[in-house]
């Protein structure tokens, strides 16, 4: 790639598209000399324009690759470039944005994210106090008493002060700087160099707006920055930080050709046998952190491992952590199409939230034909009925395996896979808390088989 | 359709997966390494599984501060040369349109997944639907076409974003990956040692000779990618522009440029047409349905045939570009059509109605709960 025709300032010879006295094009000349004190070669220069006057820079550079992006979301399409960039690429990009202060108002977040994570980038906000391409509206960076098209008497609120917002962010480098200041190349060239986030806001004065609804001509822009407060000069120039991509590749190196370990390899193992003919659809509802949806899992695992097909589905409130937790599970010995419970074949429940849960649901009104409830004792006086059987669940075993051991009675009684297979289940899926698991199973079932021993606990009371 | 995992699978290697672990699944293996979300139920899962998967590559996983960030991320990404990829459900999707036109437009090649919940607005974070189906296909201000892609099982969703990352690249186009609550959140036995084998297509490259930003000879020609910060100058903008990639009003070249951003889907709709069949010799109804609502249909047409039924059923993995000639071949010996899906008015049979007038069409529609073959059993 050649550098231009000018390899003195990257500017190719195309009219300059701005009003007479714009400081627009002011800074697109200085950001070309920028660029040639920097040494830069215009392969590894992107423009990243935003909409607005300011996004009409693009043809000016007709040798550096030039990204005319939507209003505001200049910084983000930016970031991502670089990122990909110097993650994944060589990293030689040295992406500028180019935005206005409408574009900054609109897609502040693209900024100060950028910003706080401090994405290698640069970013020259064109700040002439209003939206220029629309008709001279004003925006977040308008100053109080600055007549726009939209405040014809005066802005009456204050302007978000670019300084203070992105100190906030700790971001590592901030200049403001008139659009005639003289220094105004050095200080992108500083702003480019930067290794993170740099932001040069140039305050200009819209020829088009600013100046004949203001009566003031660029000279008074020195004493109206003043009078708002603002402070001219590189007022955030700290380095303290590592720009993004380097803390990343840092906490997250690329492998050295390390294969992704996967689960299930396609060895052969262990196949149980099983009796379900037809499909058979489980709910399972407890209370939030009380492994209600392990034993699920579990349930499906032992069917897989019994070439059985299973699907299951979790459901909780928003609060992860307190209220219900509900899990459903469908077994058959044919590919399952309908995923849906809509008649279950056994209701588990293990405490007071699994019975609201199940009860605003209307599972209990659903059962299918011959279908059954297994139930912690707590909640013997709520329920009653054939088909119902209530246990110490919580109490023999603990509140963590009941909905588990449930399971385990559910399947002694029906039969429809062996115990090895749940037990071998817990072996595939359960870490540390195996142990815990199997004896659970083993509780179960001799709880199971008292029940069984004692009809008086079927049918509730 | 639900593969049957007893005939070919040893049992070590069937995994509990979910359709959203099996995107993550499809978009890793197509080769993705820029991931960027924002949390989202029912979508959330498939920012997590990228996030922790691709770090541990050393590739790229960025938490958004919103839904625009996270797709302008992965469209800077893409123009960089990554494979990139976000995802979202129905409220996320509505702050992504603006920059997925620009996608179309600047022929930047991304995945979207949209997991659909039920809506309007906030709607139903948990609760299912299939109701952006049309919001996700005309998204872009001319009705430019988007393919869009159905999954109805954990695999679908492994292969179809497989699928949604080769279009994507081929074409310079973003595609969208629609999925819904209920296939996203649901866990099946997947086989991950014996996943199907999907092509994987790369986008066209550019080389310097002859080189323009938007080079296309005939209007369907899918010009060859140059990526930001190499040696050929890139020129993108999300106005009009010409083969030059400058901002033009409505000359020629311009809108010729516009033209063929249509012309290269379209031209491959053909190929781009996937459907599950499971046809019958003089069948004298076919139902047609896609995504979750696919599965009850099958299983509708089942049930019929068990009481004597001569019933088809036509499942589209593709819904856009419209796969006419799959659904008029399936069509052809039944007196009537009817279409399941579970938003309130048949969004697509809308659509189907005006793509194949000549069709008898019917709905079977639900809001808030999935459709039961029961139903569409009625229906047919
Ligand atoms: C989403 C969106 N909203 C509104 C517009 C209309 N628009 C075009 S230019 C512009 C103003 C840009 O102002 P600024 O960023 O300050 O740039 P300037 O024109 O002053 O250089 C606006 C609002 C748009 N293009 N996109
Ligand atoms: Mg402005």
């Amino acid at each position: 790639m050649t550098t231009g025709p000018d390899r003195q300032s990257f500017l190719g010879d195309r009219p300059v598209p701005y009003c007479k006295g714009c400081g627009h094009g002011l800074v697109a000349r200085r950001l070309g000399e920028a660029l040639v004190r920097l040494g830069l070669d215009a392969s590894q220069i992107v423009l990243t324009s935003d909409i607005g006057c300011v996004g009409l820079v693009d043809p000016l550079f007709p040798t550096l690759h030039t990204v005319h992006t939507i209003h505001g979301r200049s910084t983000a399409v930016a970031a991502g470039a670089v990122l990909a960039d110097t993650v994944l690429g060589e990293g030689r990009m040295k992406n500028i944005v180019m935005i206005g202060d409408g574009g900054a108002t609109i897609g502040l977040l693209h900024l100060t994210q950028a910003a706080l994570m401090n994405v290698d980038l640069t970013v020259l906000l064109h700040n002439n106090m209003l939206y220029g391409m629309t008709g001279g509206q004003h925006s977040a960076l308008t100053p109080e008493g600055f007549a726009t098209s939209t405040t014809p008497q005066g802005n009456w609120v204050p302007a978000l002060d670019m300084e203070q917002l992105l100190r906030g962010c700790q971001a590592g480098f901030f200049a403001r700087q008139l659009a005639t200041d003289a220094e105004l190349a050095d200080v992108i060239a500083s702003a480019i160099a930067f290794p993170g986030f740099a932001l040069v806001e140039i305050l200009e004065l819209c020829t088009g707006f600013g100046v004949p609804l203001n009566h003031m001509d660029g000279k008074a822009l020195r004493a109206l920055a003043e009078a708002d407060g603002r402070q001219l000069g590189t007022r955030i120039h700290r380095n303290d930080r590592r720009p993004y991509h380097e803390v990343y590749r840092e906490r997250f190196p690329a492998p050295s050709g390390r294969p992704e370990a996967t689960r299930g390899d396609g060895s052969p193992a262990r196949v149980f046998a099983h009796r379900l003919q037809r499909p058979a659809t489980v709910v399972v509802a407890g209370s939030a952190g009380e492994r209600v949806q392990t034993a699920a899992a579990i349930l499906c695992q032992a069917a897989i491992l019994s070439r059985l097909h299973c699907v299951q589905k979790n459901d909780y409130p928003v609060t992860v952590g307190s209220g219900f937790s509900l899990s459903e599970v469908k077994l058959a010995p044919e590919p399952i199409l309908y995923t849906g419970a809509d008649a279950p074949d056994a209701v588990l429940i293990t405490s007071a939230d699994g019975l609201r849960e199940v009860r605003g649901r209307g599972d209990l009104n659903r059962l299918g034909p011959g279908g059954v409830v297994i139930a912690d004792e707590s909640l013997a006086s709520e329920l009653s009925g054939d088909g119902v059987l209530t246990l110490p669940l919580r109490r023999a075993l603990s509140p963590d395996t009941a909905a588990l051991g449930a399971v385990a009675i559910l399947n002694q009684r029906n039969g429809m896979l062996e115990r090895e297979a749940l037990l071998a289940a817990i072996g595939v899926l359960a870490g540390d808390g195996r142990a815990a698991l199997e004896r659970a199973v083993e509780t179960a079932v001799s709880l199971a088989g008292q029940a069984a021993a004692d009809p008086a606990e079927e049918g509730g009371r | 359709m639900a593969t049957d995992i007893r005939a070919e699978s040893a049992p070590s290697s069937l995994t509990l997966r979910s359709g959203n672990q099996m995107v993550a699944e499809g978009a890793l293996r197509a080769g993705c390494r820029f991931f960027s979300g924002y949390p989202i139920t029912p979508a959330s899962e498939i920012y997590r599984e990228m996030t922790v998967r691709l770090q541990a590559r050393g590739d790229v996983a960025l938490g958004a501060p919103d839904e625009i960030s996270a797709l302008c991320y992965c469209i800077g990404a893409s123009q960089r040369g990554a494979k990139a990829m976000t995802a979202t459900s129905g409220p996320g999707w509505a702050l992504m349109i603006e920059a997925f036109q620009y996608a179309l437009m600047t022929e930047t090649p991304v995945v979207v997944v949209l997991v659909q919940r039920l809506g309007p607005s906030t709607g139903g974070a948990t609760q299912g639907a299939q109701g952006d189906v049309l919001l996700a296909e005309f998204a872009t201000s001319g009705g430019y076409t988007v393919p869009v892609f159905a999954p109805s099982t954990p695999v679908e969703c492994f292969t179809l974003t497989m699928e949604a990352f080769s279009w994507s690249e081929a074409l310079r186009t973003p595609v969208v990956v629609l999925s819904d609550k209920e296939v996203a959140m649901t866990y099946e036995a997947v086989d991950l040692a014996r996943l199907p084998e999907v092509p994987v297509h790369a986008r066209p490259m550019a080389s310097a000779e002859g080189y323009r930003p938007v080079r296309f000879g005939a209007l369907d020609e899918v010009p060859p990618f140059a990526p930001l910060a190499g040696s050929l100058k890139v020129t993108l903008t999300g106005s009009a522009h010409n083969k030059d990639g400058w901002l033009r009003k409505n000359d020629a070249e311009t809108l010729d440029v516009l033209r063929h951003l249509e012309a290269k889907v379209d031209a491959r709709a053909r190929d781009m047409a996937m459907v599950t069949r499971d046809l019958q010799e003089d069948a004298d109804a076919l139902v047609v349905s896609y995504g979750i609502t696919s599965r009850a249909a099958r299983e509708a047409v089942r049930l019929g045939r068990a009481a004597g039924r001569r019933l088809s059923f036509l499942g589209l993995l593709t819904l856009f570009p419209i796969p006419v000639e799959a659904i008029r071949e399936a069509a052809r010996t039944v007196r009537r059509v009817v279409v399941a899906e579970e938003n309130l008015s048949g969004l697509y049979r809308k659509v189907l109605g005006g793509a194949l007038p000549d069709l008898e069409w019917h709905g079977v529609n639900t809001l808030g709960r999935m459709i039961r073959p029961a139903e569409i059993l009625e229906a047919l």
